[in-house]
């Protein structure tokens, strides 16, 4: 059903857009002002013949495939290593707080930081390799999720804690059985916005420093032409690889929590 | 007959801006392999009671032993049943049920023996490899019971467990646990505010008062066992139970 409704919006979206694009065709302005010079032939709205034609020159050219397998790699490895950090600080966290009954304001000073503000000193600390982009993505992903296991920890119901030490449980045996898997949907939900967020972080990193071959320096490059069906052409791919990993994380979720009341 | 469980001048007062007495001055004595109920009305103090005995609570006042050594803390020897459902929904009835075997260390295949033993006594058997989710909330109840059953302790401590259930399948289940407590004799206290259930459960009752709660009267039930459908409507049950409800009334 969802992805029956998911496929009828984007079918509509893209006839609606499709329509858009034929009325538009002649009509609209085919040249305009850059600040400094014209730029002539621009298509403002890229008929699908155009998209077509385009998309099928980047993917002959190897260029769309190279890109996504260069920032696919980067977000893939930010996100584990960022995820592992994150996870197992926020069960750490998140237990002590249990134990201890902390406040955390530090929790709200993190979440509220931007990590794409740590850009440009990340390139002076790692300097302008593949080290500096990872690890950015590595720590925007490691704060969302050290949040959702801190949060998924302390949301332990007393009930189920009771239960197992009554039963004379302690120490490990409660954290492994009881705590983890209680914590994991808080978990999950964290790591699937993290997915979500590399992406964002992987392409705002790469346009900044834009490198061959790259979705964010596809996307730089087609803003320098301007080129606009190579623009959309890349937003569409990092929106498609987003909903990808999205559907994957989906598909573990289910398998992870079979146990869960269905709701009706 | 010695006492196992033992509450001597036991008061607690919940802390906060207006301080709670919910016991005060409890003297209580539960005998070995005795099936003790406390009855008392909602907001008494038979939780806290219980959770003093469990060793989630310390007594503001007083003390409370288990076989004469003072109680410090939760432990598998003092099997406790929550008010609340505490059943794990995650893992499996089986896994339920083992989870205490597991803590003890106790091997994969003993632990089967034993959680194979209690679900054919609960009759749960088909359920084993299902989750939770699939029981009633009656049945899942046995099976928290059987959890703490599984590491066989000296005592159990039932709070209100068939609280939420309507009264077809609560009698149900008390004839259930009725057939488990005979099987597996053990030294129980129980807490309801059913008299009906207290009577048709118990060797004993005692009434608490309302709040702070102390023992207001105490009754021996002398039912033969096992007991059945025609004990709820036998003249000594009824006559027993119109007792009860005089001396719940004057508390």
């Amino acid at each position: 059903m969802r992805v029956r409704r998911a496929v009828i919006a984007l079918l509509s979206l893209a006839v609606i857009y499709g329509i858009a694009a034929e009325i538009g065709r002649g009509r609209l302005p085919d040249r305009i002002w850059m600040g400094s010079h014209y730029v002539e032939n621009i298509q403002l709205l890229p008929t699908f013949r155009s998209l077509a034609e385009e998309g099928s020159f980047l993917i002959e050219s190897n260029i769309l495939v190279d890109s996504i397998a260069v920032s696919a790699r980067r977000v893939l490895f930010g996100l584990v290593l960022g995820s592992l950090a994150g996870i197992l600080l926020g069960l750490a966290t998140g237990w002590a707080a249990r134990v201890e009954y902390l406040a955390d304001p530090w929790v709200t000073f993190f979440r509220f930081t931007p990590a794409l503000a740590l850009l440009p000193l990340y390139v002076v600390w790692f300097g302008y390799g593949e080290t500096s982009k990872v690890l950015l993505i590595a720590t925007n992903v490691a704060v969302v999720t050290l949040l959702g296991a801190h949060q998924g920890v302390r949301g332990v119901p007393r009930v189920y804690l009771e239960a197992a030490a009554s039963l004379g449980a302690k120490g490990w045996l409660v954290f492994r059985k009881i705590v983890l898997p209680l914590a994991f949907p808080d978990i999950f939900a964290s790591v699937r916005v993290a997915a979500g967020l590399a992406w964002v972080t992987i392409v705002v990193a790469e346009l900044i420093d834009a490198r061959m071959p790259s979705l964010g320096y596809l996307l730089a490059l087609a803003g320098a032409y301007p080129r606009v069906p190579t623009m959309l052409i890349g937003i569409a791919t990092v929106g498609a690889l987003v909903l990808v990993f999205d559907l994957l994380a989906l598909l573990l979720h289910a398998r992870a929590t079979r146990w869960m009341k269905r709701a009706a | 007959m010695t006492d196992v469980l033992e509450a001597v001048d036991v008061g607690y007062t919940y802390p906060g801006p207006t301080p709670t007495i919910a016991l005060e001055g409890l003297e209580l004595a539960v005998k070995d392999n005795e099936f003790l109920a406390v009855l008392g009305p909602v907001g008494c103090g038979k939780t806290t009671l219980l959770r003093i005995f469990a060793g989630f609570l310390r007594p503001t006042k007083g003390s409370v032993r288990c076989g004469g050594a003072a109680i410090d803390g939760p432990g598998w020897q003092r099997g406790y049943v929550l008010q609340e459902e505490a059943i794990f929904p995650w893992m499996t009835v089986r896994e339920n049920i083992e989870f205490g075997l597991r803590a003890k260390g106790i091997s994969p295949e003993e632990r089967g023996k034993v959680s194979g033993e209690l679900l054919t006594l609960i009759g749960l058997s088909a359920f084993a490899d299902a989750y939770p989710k699939e029981l009633s909330a009656g049945m899942s109840k046995m099976v928290e019971v059987a959890r703490v059953l599984a590491t066989d302790p000296a005592i159990l401590l039932l709070d209100e467990p068939f609280g939420a259930l309507d009264a077809q399948t609560r009698a149900r289940m008390q004839d259930a646990l009725a057939r488990l407590w005979e099987q597996r004799r053990k030294t129980v206290l129980f807490v309801t505010h059913d008299a009906e259930e207290a009577l048709y459960l118990a060797d004993r009752i005692v009434v608490l008062s309302h709040r702070p709660g102390r023992v207001q009267a105490q009754f021996d039930v002398d039912l033969p066992r096992p007991r059945s459908l025609e004990t709820r409507f036998s003249a000594p049950f009824l006559l027993l139970k119109r007792q009860i409800w005089e001396a719940a009334r004057d508390a």
